[in-house]
């Protein structure tokens, strides 16, 4: 039973297909935004080297959802297409009432950094 | 002796030029740096961009308005010059589009450096070091156009992201800042309802936002209107970055906090501490309803914003 538990929390916390550090190539400004997935489904993003946000998301097949310290709390739905060897992805918008979020998660294309 | 009057002066001459090829800026950075700290750019020669972008308060000054040159006092509070090259527009009311553009203007500026930009230019070109530096880094004399972009060159090093708060974040290190730091990061977006308008990388939109700091009284400064002629505009003022704001008191486009202590405060309930603005923002016409506890978990999150290059100095 405990062991039932135990794997029920690690499919819900553990490792995912994003865990790890991701970035963008730099825009033709020089800038590069990234973001750290982490195993507890947390996540933190920047623009070049500066923090910006911080949120936790849940990952679902090709559903990503999350929620930010912007956009009021208000949670978002995409949907994540992996390519390159699931070495890059972009978001393709299914329900973002943050209009100024949905604008800039939609031009990211982002490569895993190993 | 006479032979000695001759070697010394040219022996001295020699290492004049020398300590003088020394200092020579290689880049436009470098001699951006050299004019920004340089008098030669006020009327007077008493004063540089430097005298109120002080690099001990984060490029800012201390005092709610600056004096510029025979001690003229300006109109608005000396924003932080660090952390700009992501800014669409520059001043507090936004009328400058171009980080070169906003450069010459606190030459020219009468109640600041107070020196009309093409006298600047002749001034330079008229100095034999500025003269060579020019033409090494432009291929050219000193103009308005290189001026401006020497300036702007320097101001965009002016980048940190060594906070404590940076550290949190990039570096997952948990110790970096304090409980009440993270449970004000927490704070900062929720029920304070600060990422509203402060949020991004250098913790701002880059909105223009009538706090209710306007009530067409003693608060008359009508800030982006005079620009826009939007009458909708009245009373705003762009959104300030928040990176180092522990070292740039006093805050507020007037300098009317001189601590974040206040500037809390007043957030928390606006109509208390400035009754009957004009046209305040949607976002702050009710109280926010901050417990003390609250309002110093707040204070502990944007002191951890600091870089370490001035905790180092303290």
């Amino acid at each position: 039973m405990l062991a039932a538990s135990v794997l029920a929390v690690l499919a819900v916390t553990g490792p995912d297909k994003l865990t790890g550090k991701w970035e963008t190539k730099p825009s033709p400004k020089g800038n590069v935004t990234g973001v750290v997935f982490k195993d507890d489904q947390s996540f933190d993003g920047y623009v070049n080297k500066k923090p910006f946000t911080s949120g936790n998301y849940q990952l679902q097949d090709s559903i990503f959802e999350l929620t930010d310290n912007g956009c009021n709390g208000e949670p978002g739905k995409y949907r994540i297409i992996f390519f390159s060897n699931n070495d890059s992805f972009r978001l393709q918008p299914i329900d973002d009432p943050c209009e100024e979020r949905k604008n800039g998660m939609s031009k990211l294309v982002m490569g895993r950094v190993k | 002796m006479r032979k000695w009057c001759i070697v010394l002066p040219a022996v001295l001459l020699v290492f004049i030029q020398a300590s003088l090829t020394g200092n020579a800026p290689k880049d436009k950075v470098a001699l951006g740096r050299h004019l920004f700290f340089d008098p030669i750019l006020s009327r007077d020669k008493t004063i540089s961009c430097g005298s109120c972008h002080q690099p001990a308060y984060a490029f800012a000054d201390t005092l709610a308005v600056s004096r510029g040159v025979k001690k003229r006092k300006g109109k608005r509070n000396t924003p932080s010059v660090m952390n700009i090259t992501g800014l669409p527009y520059f001043f507090w009311d936004g009328r400058s589009a171009s980080l070169e553009e906003q450069a010459l203007a606190p030459i020219a500026n009468p109640d600041e450096m107070d020196l009309p930009v093409h006298l600047a230019v002749q001034r330079l070109n008229a100095n034999k070091n500025y003269k060579a530096w020019f033409r090494d880094i432009f291929h050219s004399e000193a103009t308005a156009n290189n001026l401006a972009q020497a300036i702007a060159a320097f101001e965009r090093t002016l980048e940190t992201s060594n906070s404590a708060f940076d550290d949190w974040k990039m570096n997952n290190n948990n110790n970096a800042v304090s409980e009440a730091a993270k449970r004000g990061f927490v704070l900062f977006g929720k029920k304070g309802k600060c990422t509203q308008c402060h949020f991004g990388a250098d913790f701002t939109q880059h909105q223009f936002k009538n706090i209710g700091l306007f009530n067409g009284k003693d608060l008359n400064d009508s800030g982006r209107m005079a620009i826009s002629g939007n009458a909708a505009d009245i009373g705003k003022f762009k959104t300030p970055g928040l990176r180092n704001i522990a070292v740039t008191a006093p805050y507020m486009h007037n300098g009317m906090f001189n601590t974040l202590a206040e500037v809390i405060e007043f957030y928390n309930d606006p109509e208390k501490r400035i009754p009957h603005s004009i046209n305040r923002d949607t976002v702050l016409l009710k109280p926010l309803g901050l417990t003390n506890d609250e309002k110093k978990d707040l204070e502990a999150f944007l002191l951890s914003l600091t870089d370490q290059q001035f905790l180092q100095k303290k």
